[in-house]
């Protein structure tokens, strides 16, 4: 892995030619040095980097220092309004993430046997997982914004932004799914071992405590226990319905998001592939516009030759008339 | 993963301190380099956006100044021309220049010179200058591979870029590797001994700075050898899963194009071969024809047991499973076609032009005597109609290559039936062959019968008998990796280049062979190299052979000796 930075040689010479010819195009390097230092520069630069990696969006932002990127921002125009839209999934992404973190461990939490009924826990495992589902929801839609048509290499690299987002967001709603479904399973098995508790508890006490009683009859005390486990088991069979319920929604994003993403290992995912795609559809592209401009051609010299008999025949019937008439 | 994970790394590292939207931009040969270790997927993610080929980029206008480019390119003159032009009207917001080779000073002054506007961020010699199709296993993708077998004084200059290429190829994977060898090559061959020349010139004189790592305590070694050396491998129909593929179809960058085979649906026109991507190859690539059968069949019944498991969906925990599990079988469902498809369309290539036949004699011909037996065999199948004219040329290839000197009158006996058989037979094609490959010219040991040890082994294992009578074929190289393993590789048949000796056993060895490599070689380096011995194998040459491309180069070659010959 042994490599070799030129870099500096390369600067060298850079910096040498630039002497030799600073004579005769000054005025030119000081109009480039006019318009970098003027107060727009840096802002264009960190829009055009800011947000779209989630994960050096804010080192660019408070990293990029102005003076170093003056000098670039002599040559960088305003990117494309879509460079917006996808920086807002981006965003989107990145808040989804950190907000799926935060549900991991509201589910591990609420998992756990306390004293408190779990209320406050419920309520927040449910605003999460709507907040979740909505921010997915919603970059899915704004993501359909990014697809252009054209064989352009701008269509192109919209298509990819695209592509690499749904990736993105196909992988965060998995792994909400499977975060949603492993809860469920928890939660369904300690649904179960209360019920088998609550059985023991009903079936093993009559013998010992209520000799007295009718066996049939339930005291006052297991009549509440009853109710209670009741009213528990109604509560999670909600809550289990909630998540059912977000799985579903999930499902769908996923199925309109497989559409956009690449499978891996298959030929759409190489690279020569896709250079070799875009020269053909090119190639295609320009075919079709020839046969477009010979059909159209060929339609012009048909309407004219129509037009000319029909004018023909218009001539003949008026010349006949006029023989007749007059 | 030695090779293939090197050049990783380098894309990888290439990408590294570049934030933002990036395009890539490479050549027809980096576009192959990249290819085969790096997947689309894996660019998106590292935000390259656009990957698009130098030529092409250079005609659009349009400026995209929220791109940075990434360039990554051969050194060759016309990369640096088209680099100019770019250069002096640029399109992208920043530059980044990696050159996968040496870069001459001069070189680096011409770019220097057309960049005005000072929009090149950094340049940097990044050493992937080969194409790594299997973790052990490199090639060079030459397009005009034939140029090895003319002599020097035919075509000098184009001799002089082939030897470029290789030299170039060779130094890089070892600057990748960091390390410099001894070199060795074979003694008959004028090509190679000059490739080695010019390499122990590149690593010891020319950039011995570049070359000076840390000491190792064992010096790998490499060895250069020529493909005349063993003309059988290429000539012989292969039953390994990978070989069978490239030898029947054809692997191109561990692409399979199956266009010309058959109406196939659109999304099996062309499927990816890679032992990195696909854990069933990755499994299956060394096995015989076969087991594949087998294996691909319970792949299928796992799959069925997968998709009827999809099929019945009744509850809402079901539907969750199954959206939960669908990227998976999608891949699967994809994978298992693929293979099927493969598979199917070999065996009916294999059912039409009576492979098993042809190769049985093919077989028998590479490694057992008995000229009477194999003379009569060979001539039935000239007399065979069904029998393609291509294997018929074979035959008689290997057939010459075997009893060369024993029976020149049977061999006219052969050549003339040859040609009355098949119309298309190139004339001369076999004694060119000879000519070129014969027994003389060799270096090694092909037959095993130039010394009495070999020839006790052959008789040996005769006597043991084969396991398989159509993969009992071992080519020369894998004797030669034995006597390397057992240090007795000699001094005379590959002697050492300069005052460079090796003491001892070398613990990694790069074979590399002028005139390409082929699969089944492959296949024998990595199982050498999963039977522990200590010593790692890497091997290289200038392309992938099949006995398709052999034959072209030879033809190729004939030709250009041809006009020549005429010429003067």
């Amino acid at each position: 892995m042994a490599t070799r930075n030129r870099s500096w040689l390369f600067n060298k010479y850079r910096d040498a030619l630039k002497g030799a010819r600073a004579p005769t195009s000054s005025s030119a390097a000081a109009t480039v040095k006019l318009k970098a230092s003027s107060g727009g520069a840096p802002a264009i630069q960190m829009a055009s980097n800011s947000l779209l990696h989630s994960k050096r969006s804010y080192a660019a932002l408070s990293t990029e220092d102005p003076g170093n990127s003056s000098k670039v921002a002599a040559t960088i125009g305003l990117p494309p309004a879509w460079v917006d839209v996808s920086e807002e999934i981006a965003g989107n992404v990145q808040r989804a993430r950190a907000k799926i973190a935060e549900l991991g461990k509201a589910h591990a939490k609420a998992l756990m046997p306390s004293f408190g009924d779990g209320k406050e826990d419920q309520q927040n495992i449910e605003n999460l997982t709507s907040e979740v589902t909505n921010l997915l929801k919603r970059s899915e839609k704004r993501l359909h914004k990014l697809s252009a048509n054209g064989p352009s290499e701008d269509s192109n690299v919209r298509k990819n932004v695209q592509r690499q987002l749904a990736t993105d967001l196909q992988n965060l709603s998995m792994e909400l799914r499977k975060k949603q479904s492993t809860y469920l399973k928890r939660l369904r098995q300690q649904m179960e071992e209360g019920g088998d508790m609550e059985m023991n508890l009903n079936g093993n006490r009559p013998k010992d405590e209520d000799d007295d009683l009718d066996d049939m009859m339930f005291n006052e005390h297991q009549m509440a226990k009853l109710k209670q486990s009741e009213a528990y088991t109604v509560e999670r069979e909600r809550e289990i319905q909630q998540v059912v319920e977000s799985v579903n929604e999930l499902a769908q994003i996923m199925k309109d998001l497989s559409v956009l993403v690449i499978d891996q290992g298959t030929i759409i995912d190489r690279i020569d592939y896709n250079i070799q795609n875009v020269a053909t559809t090119l190639e295609e592209g320009l075919k079709q516009l020839q046969k477009a401009e010979r059909t159209q051609k060929q339609g012009g010299m048909v309407m004219c030759a129509s037009v000319l008999v029909i004018m023909c025949f218009v001539m003949l019937v008026l010349l006949i008339l006029k023989e007749i008439i007059f | 993963m030695v090779l293939v994970s090197a050049v990783r790394d380098y894309v990888n590292r290439m990408f590294q301190d570049i934030s933002g939207m990036k395009v890539l931009i490479l050549d027809s040969q980096t576009v192959s380099i990249v290819s085969v270790v790096y997947s689309q997927s894996e660019l998106l993610q590292k935000e390259v956006f656009l990957v698009e080929l130098i030529d092409s980029i250079s005609k659009s206008k349009e400026s995209m100044s929220h791109l940075k480019a990434v360039y990554f390119l051969r050194p060759t003159s016309e990369n640096i021309q088209y680099m100019r032009r770019q250069l002096s009207n640029p399109r992208f917001g920043e530059y980044h220049l990696f050159f996968s080779n040496m870069l001459k000073d001069t070189q680096i002054h011409l770019l220097a010179d057309s960049d005005e506007q000072e929009v090149v961020q950094q340049v940097q010699e990044f050493y992937a200058d080969f194409i790594a199709v299997d973790p052990y296993h490199f090639t060079l993708n030459m397009p005009s591979n034939h140029y090895y077998i003319l002599p020097a004084v035919v075509d000098p200059s184009n001799l002089q870029h082939f030897c470029d290429r290789a030299v170039d190829g060779i130094g890089a994977v070892f600057l990748a590797l960091k390390r410099r060898p001894i070199i060795r090559y074979s003694r008959t061959s004028d090509i190679a001994k000059r490739i080695a020349h010019e390499t122990a010139k590149l690593m010891y004189q020319q950039e011995s700075g570049l070359f000076d790592f840390r000491r190792m305590e064992m010096s790998p070694l490499l060895l250069i050898v020529d493909r005349r050396d063993d003309p059988v491998t290429p000539l012989l129909n292969q039953w390994t899963y990978q070989a069978m593929v490239h030898e029947l179809i054809g692997i191109q960058d561990n692409k399979v194009d199956l266009r010309s085979i058959g109406k196939l649906p659109k999304d099996q026109q062309e499927v990816v071969l890679s032992s990195e991507q696909d854990a069933f190859f990755k499994t299956n690539m060394y096995e015989n024809f076969g087991d594949i059968g087998m294996n691909i069949k319970r792949m299928v019944d796992d799959f069925q047991q997968v998709a009827k498991s999809n099929q019945n969906i009744q509850t809402i925990e079901d539907m969750a499973k199954f959206v939960d599990n669908y990227p998976e079988y999608r891949k699967m469902h994809g994978n298992v076609s693929k293979h099927v498809t493969l598979v199917t369309e070999m065996s009916k290539i294999v059912e039409e032009r009576k492979l098993m036949l042809v190769s049985e004699t093919e077989q028998e011909l590479a490694c057992n005597g008995g000229q009477v037996a194999a003379f009569e065999a060979v001539n039935n199948l000239l007399n065979n109609e069904s029998i393609s004219d291509i294997d018929r040329l074979r035959l008689v290839m290997l057939y010459a290559l075997r009893y060369e000197k024993e029976s020149p009158v049977q061999l006219m006996q052969l050549f003339n039936k040859l040609a009355s058989r098949s119309a298309k037979y190139k004339q001369g094609l076999v004694q060119f062959l000879l000519k070129q490959a014969g027994v003389d010219k060799r270096t090694g040991d092909l037959y095993g019968n130039r010394d009495f040890l070999n020839i006790a082994r052959n008789m040996a294992r005769g006597l043991k008998g084969v396991e398989n009578v159509y993969t009992q074929h071992q080519p020369l190289l894998f004797q030669t990796m034995e006597s390397i393993i057992k240090g007795r590789l000699r001094d005379v048949d590959y002697p050492y280049v300069g005052n460079h000796f090796q003491q001892g056993r070398p613990q990694e060895v790069i074979i590399f062979i002028v005139g390409g490599t082929t699969y089944e070689e492959s296949r024998s380096v990595a199982q050498l190299n999963a039977s522990s011995s200590g010593i790692r194998f890497l091997l290289g040459g200038t392309a992938v052979l099949n006995s398709k491309r052999f034959l072209k180069d030879l033809e190729e070659a004939q030709g250009i000796a041809r006009t020549n010959a005429n010429v003067v």
